[in-house]
């Protein structure tokens, strides 16, 4: 059900009055989000310039350098958007809704199932989004695993090879900064297909529009 | 008596006679004493000529000679003069066109001119000073039975007299890469006499003068470089750094004056050049990513001389130390004890085989050894070749494109124990293989060596970008076919 509609505008009214919906992703959710994407495509163009001078001449080496670093920290700020709504707020239940693992692989495998047949005829989703347990175990699984380990690390390796000679003690560590480029270079590739299936999942909604407008307004359709 | 008067008269003219014999005896004996003491003054040199203090190794320098003075009370003009009069007996004989035979066969000019002698820096110093066996009546002749064996072995000898005077500075020579090519048995590295010639010694601001550097003796491809460079036109057209005095650098400058260096690895390079461009680091820094990396392992002249052919020069680093590691003195050359390693054919890396089997590092520590990479130009000519810097390479393809022309160049240097860089061609895939993340951990350039595996996984993270979400579909267009025919 829709939150309180006397108070919205009139264009949100109309979209929450077709059907009823959710109010599932919050303002901060939707920023980072939208900022995030934007922030990962030129990321992932400047980092492929970068890295392959000679394919293609999307913008000289310096600037893509340059792109590159200024975009990386805007997305850096913008994780702590991210980190800091759901550690200061009661939506972090969204990816730990239920501690136990057994319900977790049922479902999971529910879901695999959905999205390898049941998506195709009609089914409803396994999973029922509802605000305090908006993604479904496969969704769950893969954000926490990106937002908080291989996020994290992709930061981390750039800010190093963003200032080799201030952080030279700590690329030692690691090994070298061959192996912290080889780490970085790897979740860039990662990152690539990831990128291109999360936007291919992103249309597999009611209609192709269905969940990038979802994201746009924060609310969903209830399934 | 007559007899008596006879014998008083014969008695007062003995007398006369003896008076006269003795008074021309007294004069031969003056006569022959003053032509005894002319003789000797015109055929020795009095041990009390040479001073004590140049004897024992002290400054002949005519300041010295002043300050010995005023310790003993000696007037300088007349002793000046005594050094200037016994220089001159030298100068008789050796002004002339003479030469020496030396025991090599070859002969030896001997011959210094007067003129250029006395107006030369050392025109107020004894020969003897320089020439301390000469000094000693030792002069090389048959009769004293001393002989030279080459005019290069004499030169050598007669550095040490040099030393006499100029103790700091032949100190410092002998920590130089030309003292120790000459202490290796080199015959061209030069000794003192070889740069400041043995008389016609100049005075220190002619050697700080383009024409009169004596480096390009030896150097001269390198000197014609430096001559056409930023550096050596501003310097010959006597243009001083801006709003200093301060003239722009001659070899001295850079490689110093005799404690020469050959400017090989990294560090001593780059603070030679920051020595006067002192906020260089803060202009890079306005503009170039990673500038205090570019600085360190980008030497200078790779992007300050634009037209100069570069590589990628690896050496052996020692991490504990951190210092390039050198070639001892002795041991069988590093590249010939890796390429053994290699040719026995055994697995893994020579280079991890070899540190375990040299157990312990320079420091006698346990090794801990990576081989670190740096850009570098071809050639010591081209170092030199440096450019004004509104020429410089500012465009980052020329190192960061895979299979650029620097690329194509590898090189391994190991600094010799003299200070000198032996450097051989490396595998040029020593750079884009997946064990040089391992071998070369510490160095990488963006862009420039893309590891193949990576980009075979990077081009099937796109594949699978792209198969999945097209299979998927594919797979419900399929499906939903399927449904719709079982319907109908």
């Amino acid at each position: 059900m829709s939150t309180n509609p006397s108070e919205q505008n009139q264009s949100e009214y109309w979209i929450k009055a077709r059907a009823p919906e959710l109010y599932i992703n919050p303002l901060p959710v939707r920023i980072w989000h939208w900022l995030n994407a934007l922030g990962f495509v030129v990321l992932i163009l400047s980092g492929t310039q970068i890295r392959y001078t000679n394919l293609f001449n999307l913008m000289s080496f310096e600037t893509a350098i340059k792109t590159h670093n200024w975009v990386a920290f805007a997305v850096i700020a913008n994780y702590f958007v991210w980190l800091g709504f759901y550690l200061f707020s009661d939506k972090i239940t969204v990816y730990h809704p239920e501690l136990n693992m057994k319900k977790f692989f049922t479902r999971a495998f529910a879901q695999i199932q959905y999205y390898s047949f049941g998506i195709f005829t009609g089914e409803r989703s396994p999973h029922k989004v509802v605000p305090h347990d908006k993604f479904n175990p496969m969704q769950s699984i893969t954000y926490q695993i990106v937002m908080l380990l291989v996020v994290p690390i992709q930061f981390i390796t750039g800010i190093m090879m963003w200032d080799i000679k201030r952080f030279g003690n700590a690329i030692e560590i690691l090994g070298g900064i061959e192996v912290v480029n080889t780490v970085h270079v790897l979740i860039y590739i990662f990152f690539v297909s990831f990128t291109l299936v999360h936007a291919y999942m992103g249309a597999l909604g009611k209609t192709p529009a269905t969940h990038f407008r979802e994201m746009f307004t924060g609310y969903e359709e209830e399934h | 008596m007559k007899v008596g008067s006879t014998t008083g008269d014969s008695a007062g003219n003995d007398r006369a006679e003896l008076s006269v014999l003795t008074m021309l005896f007294i004069c031969c004996m003056l006569f022959s004493g003053v032509l005894y003491a002319q003789e000797t003054a015109e055929t020795e040199i009095p041990a009390t000529e040479i001073p004590a203090a140049e004897k024992n190794a002290e400054p002949a320098v005519i300041e010295d000679a002043r300050a010995a003075t005023e310790d003993s009370q000696v007037d300088v003009t007349s002793r000046l003069e005594e050094i200037l009069k016994n220089n001159t007996k030298c100068l008789r004989c050796h002004n002339r066109d003479k030469s020496k035979l030396l025991e090599d066969g070859e002969s030896m000019s001997i011959q210094v001119h007067r003129e250029e002698y006395l107006s030369s820096a050392h025109g107020e110093v004894s020969c003897v000073s320089c020439h301390e066996a000469i000094g000693n009546r030792k002069h090389p002749s048959k009769s004293t039975n001393i002989t030279i064996n080459s005019e290069r072995e004499y030169s050598v000898e007669m550095n040490d007299s040099c030393r006499n005077c100029h103790r700091e500075k032949t100190t410092q020579y002998k920590g130089s890469v030309h003292a120790a090519l000459v202490a290796q048995g080199s015959t061209k590295a030069p000794v003192c006499t070889d740069c400041h010639s043995a008389h016609a010694v100049e005075t220190m601001e002619n050697y700080q003068a383009v024409t009169g550097l004596p480096c390009k003796n030896c150097h001269e491809s390198i000197f014609n470089a430096y001559s056409d460079s930023v550096h050596g036109e501003a310097r010959i057209n006597g243009n001083t750094i801006r709003d200093t005095h301060i003239q722009s650098p001659i070899c001295s400058d850079c490689h110093k004056s005799h404690e020469v260096t050959a400017l090989g690895i990294g560090d001593p390079l780059r603070t030679t050049c920051i020595g006067c461009h002192e906020n260089v680091v803060l202009l890079h820094t306005q503009w170039l990513p990673n500038a205090g990396t570019h600085l360190d392992i980008v030497s200078c002249a790779v992007c300050h001389a634009p037209f100069a052919k570069r590589k990628f020069d690896l050496h052996l680093y020692d991490n504990v130390a951190e210092v390039p590691v050198v070639q001892k003195e002795g041991a069988e050359p590093l590249q010939q004890q890796l390429q053994a390693i290699a040719n026995e054919g055994g697995i893994g890396d020579p280079l991890e085989i070899w540190k375990q089997r040299s157990g312990m590092g320079q420091q006698g520590q346990a090794m801990d050894i990576s081989l670190r990479s740096r850009m570098e130009v071809m050639s010591g000519v081209a170092a030199h070749q440096i450019a004004n810097k509104s020429f410089a390479v500012r465009t980052c393809d020329s190192c960061h494109e895979p299979g650029s022309r620097q690329r194509q160049n590898v090189t391994v240097s190991i600094p010799q124990a003299d200070g000198r860089m032996q450097s051989f061609d490396a595998d040029r895939e020593a750079l884009s293989t997946v064990d040089a993340v391992k071998s070369i951990s510490d160095f990488y350039a963006l862009g420039g060596n893309p590891n193949k595996i990576l980009d075979y996984m990077l081009l099937l993270s796109l594949l699978a970008g792209f198969a999945i979400p097209i299979g998927h579909f594919t797979l419900g267009k399929m499906i939903k076919e399927k449904m719709d025919k079982g319907e109908q």
